[in-house]
């Protein structure tokens, strides 16, 4: 043992421990950032300096080892300002608007959770909002200025490889993702690539991790500070509810993992043992094999032909009648030897007690975990717990009962269809590869309707009043109980290690081929043909001949997430006025999404819309092409801006908004108003349309939140300071998202200043007929599709307006679950080198 | 000479009666099972079934039937040709009168229509009408055997039907086979109105409103969808700029009514059409196949006593909830088809009635955390003879839910009555038209259906669509049509 101080407190030290260690270890905090707990020191991103007396300068403590008599501090007023400094150099990279916004703590209580978008330009827009280091970072040096106009690289997403998504645009550069990668796999398959302000993390010669031999163990996810990385699955959860141990049982290894929960459903799983990573079934398929959208959550009986969903009693009674003339040698239930032990005891019974049979058969399985079974030849009935017969097998069969947790090729030749829980869903005891017990734990609801498959046979023998599987009845109880403690004592005490090799070992489970259900697993196959990449092209994009209605005619990502698109709707474009929208559908299946016109040409037939990728919805318009052609565009609805000579309007813009006030400024200045355009962003990268709005108003007043171009703060903030220096302003107009409309609407309340707001809420027709646009505006409900968009903003209920928005956040979130989305690639036309700059 | 008619005119020596059968039920899932899927709950009668249920009819000589029908369907001569088993004959006989039998077989209140004066059902049960109608409508379709009728030759007059609805799509079907040039105009992206966005797949599957509307197209008339009238063009600039030579509104009625009480805009309160919408136009029990999200919650409201509050609470149970219909008067009061609320009851439907909503309850989120209501009993009859609720003091009750739906009905949209001032529009805002001839106060221009009489049925909006056309018809050859003036205020 070693004693030092730190901040004059005598401190024992183990022998080899840095001084970080040491001092994390006896509770003293010292904020640090690349070090991990689960990693060798590396000492690169600098926050963790402390003075030691006698020492030169500032050491980091992460990679100081302590010494017998050191005497170290760690929060001087010296290191404070050194660590912001350090920090706003590294903020200058990263999005950091939001850590230095005046109304931070209005806005989280506005809207505590994060949105989900495509490139998130700041933390209301993070996946990492909840577990962000660099936030927490910011909190406690108490970051509040940047030393110059940050940098954003404008780096596309990528998201062409499966299971993981990387906004680079996020990353600070601490290494963690390539050292985690080098001390658990011994190569680096990510690295710094490129050098000074271009250096970023990446794979060698350009590829893709797919194409670097990644294993995809996600540990690069995990240590990841920043939403940098992210699952792409579980990004949009933020902080899961609850986390459980069970084991994966995709292959034999029988891996402890950890899986996050949200509302009873898997969202991601991990390793229990941080330092021993997963392979990617373990790791990256549990949750979308959980929450499969194809998963079978409803008995069905065939009812002339066609199979009808049915209640479980009306299945389990259909099933026992059908098995009545198959009591004997005929039957044969058949299982995947991928089940608990306490299965097999229940199926063995089952075939032996109530079928009378001796076929209660565990199917053979090659390797990857195919299935293949033979019937004996006097078998006519079976009852299958998987896909694992062939089409003429199964047609040679009188009766065949499925009981299963996807549809297969089966579905067409049962009479009755189980829906069957799956691992995550059951409780047990799973024997691995090496003869070893290892928990199950129910951690998870099953979908829908299904069960575990030995409660269905339990259900099944107590509806035809057998007691063989009665748990109460004292023969089962007999051999139950020495069923248990034979597997009591095979039961393992510690955590089991994880995987020896984390690579794709089984490939399928159930009779089921893994890739086929989740998505990601189909580009990891050798012989998978790549995906078709769906690419958001950044650069403007223009078809000469317009042609169809619906057709988008120019394209282009405006802003960072912001996407300008012209479409050829003629219809619209011969009626728009300032302030309607359209509702648009990207196709069929989209929901009806309401944009508002920003522009339009009624020579040519066009309309101009600023679309945010935010949704499934309005991602499939932003990812949209010059050619492509929308599915439905409806309007131009709503009420048009009450046009007149007020005197002099201030229009004040956000996010889409800024570029709705290119019409509204248009038909202002030919009723003669003097027009005052302010418009806001989180930074100076955001803005667009500078040069248009310029050309329609008389003057554009421009103000950013971290103060990188025009005004520091919101647009409001302009409009004040024009208020409080005696400037005569007879009408403003507020276009953007709610928060920024809320906060305009607030600060001018006492002042004598008409102002209008366009409110955004759900919409569905758009004429009126449903009403979910319902919002009250001076104690009155009012339809924003008919009685507006433009309420009086300072009478409008905006925490309501704010809640119904977010009705279906929860839901939506949910939808991720059981859509794998596509694996696309942002199409970046770099300069061709390959460095990535633009 | 049929025996039956024989022996109505005496002729026929006197046989043994010879005993009838009895109204053939049709086959359905079982409440318990169809509850939670959204499959169609009756399977519809077989060949067989529906043979014997035909062989019920009297083929009386003065069919009272045809009178009760708001369309005037020959009755006796659709089931006479499934006496004979000729199915497709039936069918096509059928659809000279009625374009949508498949939808007026499974929609029409024919216990208020055709059933209700049918002569044996003065002593029995009456001929199930409307499911033989669903029966050879279905048949040809499953067939593949429809044919397109011979049309007459090309009138050269244009009309524009405005909404693809009941009315629209009768109005439509008729003036097609006179020979005229239709367009029918819709604002949402698929025709079909309330038979697609309303009415549930379990009681109306999409699949046959769509195989109607391809019957229409196939005919020739021009559907254009997402086209707002009102806002993409007026109706004058319909008449004056694009060419049209008469204008039919069937415009429905799409305007949602509240109660307008506190709590009403609460998250999880909506009006039974978005409720409905949302399920059955965007396809959200399908979600996340579709992107719009479904509302499944664990206990739901549905306030309302007619067929679209059945609707809601049905669609509702098959989204997984647990589901109350809060109504005001007591059961037979309820304007819904006997049929309708027997359907919800036995599907798990619970009914509070003579109940009504005073105040809806939420959480700081804004979300629904119940209804209060109080008590009613019947008071005296009024002038309508119907007795009126009166509140019980002191027993209001909270019923604890997180979804409210609210189906008291519907006003007429007044998007095309606001964007055309010589059009008159009584008090209710429904256009006011001539009843005899459906013209409305602007030459030209007809009107039919919920835009005219309020939120009523199908098949009325069909009867008066029926009308309008006929009249349209002789307007645009040039007949003298009388356009009724502009009521006084």
């Amino acid at each position: 043992m070693i004693e030092l101080t730190i901040n004059g407190r005598k401190i024992q030290a183990e022998p080899d421990e840095s001084i970080l260690q040491c001092a994390l270890r006896n509770g003293i905090e010292i904020p640090h950032l690349c070090n991990h707990p689960s990693l060798p020191p590396y000492g690169a991103c600098r926050i963790c300096m402390v003075e030691v007396e006698g020492m030169r300068g500032y050491p980091t403590s992460c990679t100081t080892p302590v010494a017998p008599g050191m005497e170290v501090k760690t929060d001087t007023p010296a290191l404070q300002e050194l660590r912001r400094n350090i920090l706003g150099l590294m903020m200058l990279e990263h999005p950091s608007a939001c850590l230095l916004c005046g109304r931070r703590d209005l806005c989280d209580e506005f809207r505590p959770q994060a949105e989900k978008v495509g490139r998130t330009t700041g933390c209301h827009t993070c996946n990492n909002k909840d577990m962000c280091e660099v936030r927490t970072l910011s909190e406690d040096l108490g970051f509040c200025e940047l030393p110059v106009p940050p940098l954003y690289h404008h780096r596309p997403i990528e998201r062409s490889d499966p299971f993981i998504d990387r906004d680079l645009n996020l990353c600070i550069l601490c290494g963690r993702c390539v050292r985690v990668c080098k001390h658990q796999h011994g190569t680096s398959i990510i690295d710094f690539v490129g050098r000074g302000s271009v250096s970023r993390i990446g794979e060698a010669f350009g590829r893709t991790l797919l194409e670097a031999d990644c294993r995809f163990c996600g540990s690069c996810v995990d240590v990841c500070p920043t939403g940098s990385l992210a699952d792409r699955y579980a990004k949009w959860f933020g902080q899961v509810q609850d986390c459980c141990e069970t084991s994966c049982i995709f292959c034999d290894e029988g891996c402890a993992i950890t899986v996050g929960i949200d509302q009873g459903k898997a969202v991601m799983a991990q390793a229990v043992d941080e330092d021993k990573p997963l392979c990617v079934l373990g790791r990256f398929a549990v949750a979308p094999f959980m929450n499969g959208a194809d998963r079978l959550t409803v008995p069905k009986i065939r009812v002339e032909s066609v199979l009808r969903e049915v209640s479980w009693q009306m299945a389990l009674t259909e099933a026992a009648e059908l098995l009545k003339p198959f009591k004997g040698e005929s039957f044969a239930l058949v299982f995947d030897p991928a089940v608990p032990e306490e299965d097999r005891f229940y199926f063995k019974i089952f075939a032996e007690k109530v079928m009378g049979t001796s076929h209660c058969i565990a199917a053979d399985k090659d390797a990857k975990g195919r299935l293949a079974v033979k019937l004996p030849e006097d078998v006519k009935a079976a009852w299958l717990l998987g896909d694992m017969i062939s089409a003429e097998e199964a047609e040679k069969l009188e009766l065949l009962i499925l009981q299963d947790a996807y549809p297969s090729h089966l579905m067409d030749k049962a009479a009755v269809v189980f829906p069957a829980a799956l691992f995550t869903e059951v409780s047990g005891t799973w024997i691995d590869g090496s003869g070893k017990a290892r928990p199950l734990h129910a951690v998870t609801t099953p979908p829908g309707q299904a069960r575990p498959d030995r409660q269905i046979f339990m259900d099944l023998a107590a509806a035809v009043n057998d007691s063989s599987l009665d748990d109460a009845a004292p023969a089962l109880a007999e051999e139950l109980k020495a069923f248990g403690e034979a597997v009591l004592q095979r039961r393992r005490d510690t955590i089991p290690p994880a995987a020896s090799d984390p690579s794709l070992k089984k490939e399928w489970f159930r009779g089921h081929e893994l890739s086929k259900l989740v998505g990601g697993l189909a580009c990891l196959t050798a012989e998978a043909p790549e995906p078709e990449p769906v690419e958001i092209i950044d650069e403007p994009q223009v078809i000469s001949t317009p042609a169809e209605n619906f057709q988008v005619v120019q394209k282009r990502e405006i802003a960072p997430n912001n996407h300008e698109i012209v479409f050829y709707v003629p219809a619209v474009a011969k009626k728009a006025m300032a302030g309607q929208f359209v509702i648009v559908m990207a196709d069929e299946q989209s929901e009806r999404v309401p944009y508002t016109l920003c522009d339009w040409d009624r020579e040519a037939g066009t309309i101009t819309l600023i679309v945010q990728e935010k949704g499934q919805s309005s991602r499939k318009l932003a990812l949209m092409k010059a050619g492509d052609i929308a599915a439905h565009i409806v309007g131009p609805l709503g009420t048009p801006l009450e046009m007149k000579n007020y005197g002099t309007v201030a229009l004040l813009g956000g996010c889409y908004g800024i570029g709705a006030h290119i019409a509204n400024a248009k038909a202002l200045k030919e009723a003669g108003n003097t027009v005052v355009i302010m418009i806001e962003a989180r930074s100076h990268y955001l803005h667009y349309y500078l040069e248009e709005l310029a050309a329609v108003a008389d003057e554009l007043i421009v103000t950013t939140i971290d103060g990188s171009n025009g005004i520091k703060g919101h647009a409001i903030d302009a409009l004040l300071r024009r208020l409080d220096g005696g400037d005569i302003i007879d009408r403003a107009i507020t276009v953007g998202c709610p928060f920024m409309m809320k906060v305009a609407a607030l600060e001018t309340q006492d002042r004598d200043l008409p102002m209008m707001a366009a409110l955004n809420p759900i919409m569905l027709d758009g004429t009126g007929m449903c009403g979910a646009c319902r919002v009250t505006v001076n104690g009155e409900t009012k339809f924003a599709c008919v009685d507006g968009p433009f309420f009086d903003a300072h009478t409008i209920d905006w925490d309501e307006l704010r809640d119904r928005r977010n009705a279906y956040s929860d839901a939506e979130l949910n939808s991720l679950l059981s859509t794998e989305p596509v694996a696309h690639a942002h199409h970046h036309t770099g300069g061709g080198c390959g460095c990535g700059r633009s | 000479m049929s025996d039956l008619e024989k022996e109505k005119s005496g002729t026929a020596t006197r046989k043994p009666k010879k005993p009838r059968p009895p109204r053939q039920p049709m086959p359905a899932q079982a409440p318990e099972d169809r509850a939670r899927n959204f499959q169609e709950v009756p399977y519809g009668y077989t060949p067989e079934l529906a043979m014997i249920e035909a062989s019920r009819c009297l083929d009386c000589k003065n069919p009272k039937c045809v009178a009760g029908c708001p369309v005037n369907v020959d009755i006796p001569g659709f089931i006479r040709l499934i006496q004979q088993g000729k199915f497709i004959e039936s069918a096509r006989h059928l659809k000279e009168q009625n374009a949508l039998p498949a939808i007026c077989g499974r929609v029409c209140p024919q216990e208020e229509q055709c059933e209700k004066v049918c002569i044996i059902g003065i002593k029995n049960e009456p001929v199930a009408v409307g499911r033989l109608e669903r029966f050879v409508a279905d048949y040809e379709r499953n067939s593949g055997a429809v044919t397109i009728p011979e049309l007459p030759p090309s009138t050269g007059k244009r009309i524009a039907v405005i909404g693809a609805g009941p009315a629209g799509l009768t109005a439509a079907g008729d003036l097609v086979r006179m020979g005229h040039e239709v367009t029918v105009f819709e604002a949402l992206q698929e025709p079909g109105g309330v038979l697609i966005y309303v009415i549930p797949e379990f009681r109306l599957p999409k699949e046959i409103v769509k195989a109607e509307v391809d019957y229409l197209r196939q005919m020739g008339v021009n559907f254009v969808m997402d086209y707002v009238v009102g806002r993409n063009a007026t109706i004058q600039e319909l008449l004056n700029e694009e060419g049209y030579h008469a204008v039919f509104i069937g415009s429905g009625a799409g305007l949602p009514a509240f109660l307008r009480i506190p709590g009403e805009n609460l998250v999880g309160v909506y009006s039974a059409n978005e409720y409905l919408t949302r399920s059955n136009l965007m396809k959200s029990y399908l979600f996340p196949k579709y992107d719009t999200p479904p509302i499944r919650r664990q206990r739901v409201a549905v306030v309302g006593g007619g067929n679209v509050a059945m609707d809601a609470a049905r669609t509702a149970l098959r989204l997984g909830g647990d589901v109350h219909i809060v109504y005001r008067r007591a059961k037979e009061q309820m304007p819904a088809r006997v049929e309708e609320i027997h359907h919800a009851e036995e599907e798990g439907v619970q009914m509070k009635l003579l109940t009504n909503p005073k105040r809806i309850l939420g959480d700081e989120r804004h979300r629904v955390t119940g209804i209060e209501c109080i008590q009613m009993e019947l008071g005296e009859p009024d002038d309508s003879g119907r007795r009126s609720p009166v509140p019980v003091e002191g027993s209001e009750f909270v019923l604890e839910v997180d979804t409210v739906v609210i189906a008291i009905g519907n006003n007429p949209n007044p998007l095309i009555p606001q964007t055309m001032p010589d059009l008159a529009v009584s008090r209710w805002g429904t256009i006011v038209v001539d009843e005899d001839t459906m013209a409305t106060t602007v030459p030209g221009v007809f009107a039919a259906g919920d835009i005219v009489s309020g939120a009523a049925t199908v098949i009325s909006a069909m009867g008066q669509a029926r009308t309008a056309a006929a009249t349209i018809n002789r307007y645009v050859l040039g007949e003298e049509v009388t356009f009724p003036p502009v009521p006084e205020k």
